[in-house]
């Protein structure tokens, strides 16, 4: 028996999302702190805002607008890359039901049956 | 006594299937108790933000267990974190507004209990020891192999990627 979080996929994507940029600031202040000790406080001055806000938006306590993102990504030394990928077909749906005929020929599946996209529109 | 496959093919709990995308593979799961169910369905989407942000909490949990299905690093330390060892083998998983109490049966398994709104854990003294007993309680009573927990505070030994972030 499992169990499936009752969300609206729009909303799915939107909260993970908005989790996953979050998350790609935080790991890339982690590795820049350790590299060469880049702390809040720099980042908050680059920018030109008191610590304490920097700190609610990575902390996930205060939302980050676009235009944030791109400064605090420039204050960790990093480019933001933002892609729009069409979805990939899970395995599951990989298993297509194979059809037959009146003449009992194997019919041929519409191109997009099981086809795998990866037509993308890409911004960096 | 009962693998944890045997205890949700009893229904004594469930496994959430976290809903990821087709290039992401499960390499954590979460697993619900009853009562923590009965949490996800009546008080979860109910919940509001005590920051007013745009992810509500329901939100803010389905991005979490995600996260922690597909093996992302989690964050461990005292600015930032997403999991915290509470005591004895009881750990939390935390959003902005969000506790999930609950324990790791084995490394990268973990049973969640119950929840709580952070908010209320702030204005109740006392609220976060007792969930955490409450957990203790429930483990007890389980009829699950031992052992049924791993104890102790180090994140290396119920997850297997982490990582700490606590510039000042």
């Amino acid at each position: 028996m499992s169990y499936r979080i009752s969300i609206s996929p729009i909303r799915r994507e939107a909260g993970r999302f908005i989790g996953r940029v979050r998350h790609a600031l935080l790991v890339a202040l982690a590795e820049e702190s350790k590299k060469r000790g880049l702390t809040q406080a720099e980042i908050a001055r680059k920018i030109g805002v008191n610590r304490s806000v920097i700190n609610k938006e990575l902390r996930g306590e205060k939302d980050i607008t676009l235009g944030r993102v791109a400064e605090l990504a420039a204050a960790l030394g990093r480019k933001p890359v933002f892609e729009l990928r069409e979805p990939q077909i899970s395995a599951k749906d990989r298993f297509v039901k194979i059809t037959t005929d009146s003449t009992n020929r194997a019919v041929p599946l519409p191109k997009s049956s099981g086809a795998t996209t990866h037509n993308s529109s890409r911004v960096a | 006594m009962a693998t944890l496959l045997e205890l949700i093919l009893k229904g004594e709990l469930v496994r959430l299937s976290p809903e990821l995308d087709a290039d992401r593979v499960e390499s954590r799961w979460f697993y619900l108790t009853p009562r923590l169910k009965d949490l996800f369905d009546n008080k979860l989407p109910g919940m509001g933000s005590t920051w007013r942000i745009e992810q509500s909490p329901i939100e803010q949990v389905d991005f979490l267990l995600s996260h922690f299905a597909e093996g992302e690093p989690l964050a461990y330390s005292t600015m930032f974190r997403h999991l915290r060892h509470h005591s004895g083998f009881v750990w939390e998983l935390k959003t902005a507004d969000v506790r999930i109490f609950g324990w790791f049966a084995k490394k990268d398994h973990f049973v969640g209990h119950s929840l709580e709104h952070k908010q209320t854990l702030v204005d109740v003294p006392g609220l976060v020891t007792g969930y955490a007993s409450e957990v203790v309680r429930y483990v007890e009573s389980l009829d699950l192999d031992e052992p049924k927990f791993i104890a102790g505070d180090d994140p290396s030994h119920v997850v297997s990627n982490f990582y700490i972030a606590d510039p000042s």
